[in-house]
C-alpha cells in the first residue's frame, strides 16, 4: 500500500482507504490527486465510492456536488460541509 | 487544438476496437432481411441485439398504417408538439395508451430518450424539489436530471431500503420528491421490486415513476409492464415508456393518474422545442399496439424463446446475471475476452450487444442478447449453436471460469 499523506482527518483517512482498491497505478493518494486524470477512475466508479461514504457517514451527497468536485482535498470538504448542515 | 484533446484517449480505444476486428459500435446494417435477419459485412446474420421484442419491424397492419398516413398526411410535423405538431394521430395514439395502461393521461414525446429528459425536467423545480434515482439508471434519466438542476441523490440498485434512509434524510424543507426507476434494466435483464418502491416513496410523501422502456408489452398479465405484474399499476405515479422496442416505431410517452402530467405541455422544453414524431411514425406505432393488444400470444413466443435460451445458456455454464428475461446478458472479465467473444459470435452470424464500463452495473464488460418473438426456431438453434462454439472458445465466459 503506497504511503498516505500524514493527514489526522478521519473523512480523508476513510476516502482513501475506499479509493486503495481502485488505485492501479499505486499513485501517492493526497488531498490534491485528481480523480479523474490521476487515479484514471470512471465517473461512475467515483459515485460508486461516494455511495459507501454515504452510508458511512449516513448522509446523502447530491450527484451535483460530485460533479464539481475534481481532487480528494475537494471531496472531503464537500463532505464535511454536508456534515454540518445536516447535524 | 485543445478542443479535442479530452477525446484522445477514448478515440483510441475506439480506433483499436477497429483495428482488432469488427468495432461492435460502428455497424452497419447494410440490408435488411426481415424482423430477425439482416446482412453485415455482406453475410446473413441472425439479430439478437436489437429490440425488437415482439418482432413487429416488420407486422403487415403496422407498415401498410405507416404507408397510409405518409401518402395522407405528408412526410412530417414540421413542427413540435407544442405548436404545429399536434395531429389527430398524436391524440389517438396518447388516448389508446392511456387505455392499454388503464391510466387516465398519456404525453406522447418525440423518443423515449426525451420523453423521460421531459418528464424530469417538466416535473422538477430545482430551487425546492429533490430526485432521487436507482443508481443503475439509464443515462437518459441521469441527463433529466441534469436539465432539471434539481439536487439529484441515487440510492443502491433495486435496494428499497437504501432509498429508505435516503429519503428519511432529508430536510423537511424539500416540498417535491420523485423517484425514478426502471421495470427492467436493460443491462443484465434484472427487474425491479417496484411494489416496495411504491410503499416507501409514499410512506415519505415521495412520487414513484417507473419507465418501462424495456418491459412495456412483455411483462403482467396484459403486457402492461413489471408495474403490472407487481400489482400496482394504480399506485405508481408516473409510468414511462417507449414505442423503439416492443412497438417497433420510434416516439416515447410519459403516463400517469394524475391529471397534472398534462402540464408538461407547457412546463417541459422537451416536449416544446424538437420537432414532433412523424404522421407515420405514429400510425405504425398505434397499429403494433392495436396489434400486441389482439395478440397475447406474441408475448407468450417472446418468453419462450427466452426461456430456451436462458436455459441452454445455463447448462452452457455461462456467467449469466438474472433468470429468464427478454435479455440475456452474458459477463466477461474484461473488455478485451468480451470484445474477442462479440467478433466471434459476429462471425459465426448472430449480432449481440456489446456493453463496457462505465455504461455497465460494477465494472462487467457484457455481451447482451435482446430476445424477440420473431425469432425462429431456426435462429434459436444458431443461436445456441454460435454461443456453445463460443463458449468452448472463451472459458472466461463460464461461471467455473471467472469464479477462479
Amino acid at each position: 500500500m503506497p504511503d498516505i499523506q500524514e493527514d489526522d482527518d478521519l473523512v480523508f483517512h476513510k476516502i482513501c482507504s475506499l479509493l486503495e482498491p481502485l488505485n492501479e497505478k499505486g499513485v501517492k493518494l493526497t488531498r490534491d490527486t485528481d480523480l479523474i486524470t490521476d487515479l484514471e477512475i470512471d465517473s461512475v466508479s467515483v459515485l460508486d465510492i461516494v455511495m459507501d461514504i454515504e452510508d458511512n457517514y449516513d448522509l446523502s451527497i447530491p450527484v451535483n456536488t460530485i460533479s464539481e468536485t475534481r481532487t480528494i482535498g475537494e471531496l472531503v470538504d464537500a463532505i464535511h460541509a454536508i456534515k454540518k448542515e445536516q447535524a | 487544438m485543445s478542443l479535442f484533446d479530452k477525446f484522445e484517449k477514448t478515440a483510441a480505444l475506439y480506433y483499436q476496437l477497429s483495428d482488432a476486428g469488427q468495432n461492435p459500435f460502428n455497424v452497419v446494417m447494410e440490408e435488411v432481411l426481415g424482423p430477425t435477419r439482416a446482412l453485415i459485412k455482406g453475410r446473413e446474420t441472425v439479430l439478437a441485439g436489437t429490440h425488437n421484442y415482439l418482432g413487429q419491424t416488420f407486422e403487415p397492419r403496422a407498415i401498410a398504417a405507416g404507408q397510409e398516413a405518409l401518402a395522407r398526411e405528408g412526410t412530417g410535423t414540421t413542427g413540435s408538439r407544442f405548436a404545429n405538431g399536434t395531429f389527430a394521430g398524436h391524440k389517438k395514439l396518447e388516448a389508446e395508451i392511456a387505455d392499454y395502461l388503464g391510466l387516465s393521461h398519456c404525453v406522447v414525446f418525440s423518443t423515449g430518450y426525451v420523453a423521460n429528459l421531459g418528464a424530469i425536467a417538466g416535473l422538477v423545480d430545482p430551487s425546492e424539489d429533490v430526485l432521487l434515482i436507482d443508481a443503475d439508471c439509464h443515462a437518459c434519466i441521469y441527463d433529466g436530471c441534469q436539465l432539471s438542476g434539481a439536487q439529484t441523490i441515487r440510492f443502491r440498485h433495486n435496494d428499497p431500503e437504501s432509498l429508505d434512509k435516503r429519503l428519511g434524510r432529508l430536510d423537511p424543507s424539500v416540498k417535491g420528491k420523485l423517484v425514478f426507476i426502471e421495470g427492467m434494466y436493460s443491462m443484465y435483464g434484472d427487474i425491479a421490486p417496484v411494489a416496495e418502491f411504491v410503499e416507501v416513496a409514499h410512506k415519505h410523501g415521495a412520487y414513484l415513476a417507473v419507465d418501462e422502456a424495456h418491459s412495456f408489452g412483455i411483462y403482467g398479465e396484459n403486457g402492461r409492464g413489471v408495474s403490472e405484474a407487481e400489482g400496482v399499476m394504480d399506485k405508481i405515479d408516473f409510468y414511462t415508456g417507449t414505442f423503439s422496442k416492443s412497438l417497433a416505431s420510434i416516439g416515447g410517452f410519459v403516463a400517469s393518474n394524475h391529471k397534472e402530467v398534462e402540464y408538461l405541455r407547457f412546463s417541459s422544453r422537451p416536449y416544446k422545442f424538437t420537432a414532433s414524431p412523424s404522421p407515420a411514425t405514429i400510425a405504425s406505432a398505434a397499429a403494433a399496439l392495436e396489434n400486441i393488444r389482439e395478440h397475447p400470444q406474441l408475448r407468450e413466443k417472446l418468453w419462450s424463446n427466452a426461456r430456451r435460451l436462458h436455459a441452454a445458456f445455463t447448462q452452457l455454464g455461462l456467467n449469466i446475471p438474472a433468470p429468464p428475461a427478454p435479455v440475456i446478458s452474458v459477463l466477461f472479465p474484461t473488455k478485451e475476452e468480451a470484445f474477442a467473444a462479440w467478433n466471434y459470435l459476429l462471425h459465426q452470424g448472430v449480432y449481440v450487444n456489446m456493453a463496457i464500463p462505465p455504461g455497465t452495473p460494477g465494472k462487467e464488460s457484457l455481451l447482451r442478447l435482446a430476445v424477440s418473438s420473431a425469432h425462429t426456431a431456426a435462429d434459436i438453434d444458431q443461436i445456441v449453436a454460435a454461443y456453445t462454439a463460443m463458449a468452448q472458445t472463451f472459458e472466461s465466459a463460464r461461471v467455473s471460469a471467472s469464479a477462479n
